[in-house]
């Protein structure tokens, strides 16, 4: 591989996007990070407005992947909307123990990925149960073959296990790809 | 998106954003709006700044005071609630201080979006606080900054 991967983070409110992003760019990220007002104070104290980015690249491979991470809240969907122009995955990421945005969480994830048609992996934060994080992606309304990475964002590691998969989910897409032309 | 710190003269201080100098002269309420950051005497009064800004400063047309996360604070009476609004300002000026660091500088102090019917003028106003107007392309720019500044203790706000 020896190409330039768009990676759209993206998610609920508070989820772990901006932790995912900061623990594994190899670049400084340009981050749009505010102090949080109202209620959304009591869940965190900074939040982004506009969008976080970084970038990935494997040592010793040309392949670069750049992070572009969105806001989580609903009024700035748009910026989602922005974005998400000629995404290559979808990183999707959920908090695991903050059961009350799943719901609209899973109809966000289908939506998303029947207007991008593109792969998608989704990263289930504050998890480290595979098995609970399958059953979680499922009830988003996660699709057999779509990757599921249980995780602990605060932990870099945990953030490159989910950028391992990302590569693996672009590389059987090329793989799919090809095959399909053949 | 222009960064625009030629458009109009810097601030008499080398301050960064907009910071308060002088008290409070205001008093009378106006328009009602709810936010998260101001009690609602409060954004009475910041409403009544803001229309007092349309008042004063020829074509001024609207004038919205969100917080820099996102939500609503006050807006003149004449102009609607629009949560989009106050979500594409707060991004606009969080991509803002990003765009001024890509420029060599510290701090953003202004953004100009000038379109064909005219331009949005945007402010940091302390570090919570972003303040955006509404003009036609024919706005005394020196006259509408030094509104802003004359009244920027106002509308940081002390809630």
């Amino acid at each position: 591989m020896s190409e330039v991967f768009k990676i759209l983070v993206t998610g609920p409110f508070a989820a772990g996007k901006t932790s995912l992003i900061q623990s594994v760019s190899q670049t400084k990220v340009v981050s749009t990070d505010v102090a949080t007002s109202g209620d959304e104070s009591g869940v965190k104290s900074h939040t982004t407005v506009a969008m976080d980015f970084g970038t990935y690249q494997l040592d010793g491979d040309d392949t670069r992947l750049l992070l572009f991470g969105t806001p989580g809240q609903a009024r700035f969907r748009f910026m989602t909307n922005i974005l998400k122009g000629d995404v290559d995955v979808v990183t999707f990421v959920v908090d695991a123990e903050a059961t009350d945005t799943h719901a609209a969480a899973g109809v966000e994830l289908r939506a998303l990925l029947r207007d991008l048609r593109v792969p998608a992996v989704i990263a289930v934060n504050r998890c480290d149960d595979e098995i609970v994080a399958q059953r979680l992606a499922r009830s988003l309304g996660s699709l057999d073959g779509e990757s599921v990475v249980p995780c602990q964002l605060i932990d870099p590691d945990s953030g490159r296990e989910v950028v391992v998969e990302v590569l693996l989910t672009l590389l059987a897409s090329m793989e799919s790809t090809t095959a399909e032309v053949a | 998106m222009e960064m625009a710190n030629d458009v109009v003269p810097a601030p008499p201080t080398p301050t960064e954003t907009l910071v308060p100098s002088r008290p409070s002269t205001f008093t009378a309420p106006a328009a009602l709006v709810t936010g998260p950051l101001a009690p609602p005497t409060a954004t009475r009064a910041l409403a009544n700044v803001l229309d007092e800004l349309i008042d004063d400063v020829a074509e001024a047309r609207a004038a919205l005071l969100v917080s820099v996360d996102g939500f609503s604070i006050a807006r003149n009476t004449s102009t609607s609630d629009e949560p989009a609004h106050s979500a594409m300002l707060a991004a606009a000026v969080g991509l803002g201080h990003q765009l001024a660091a890509m420029g060599g500088g510290d701090t953003l102090r202004q953004l100009v979006i000038e379109h064909d019917a005219g331009l949005i003028v945007v402010w940091p106003i302390g570090t919570s606080r972003v303040l955006a107007v509404l003009t036609s392309a024919q706005v005394e720019q020196r006259r509408l900054r030094a509104f802003v500044i004359d009244n920027v203790r106002d509308l940081v706000g002390a809630v």
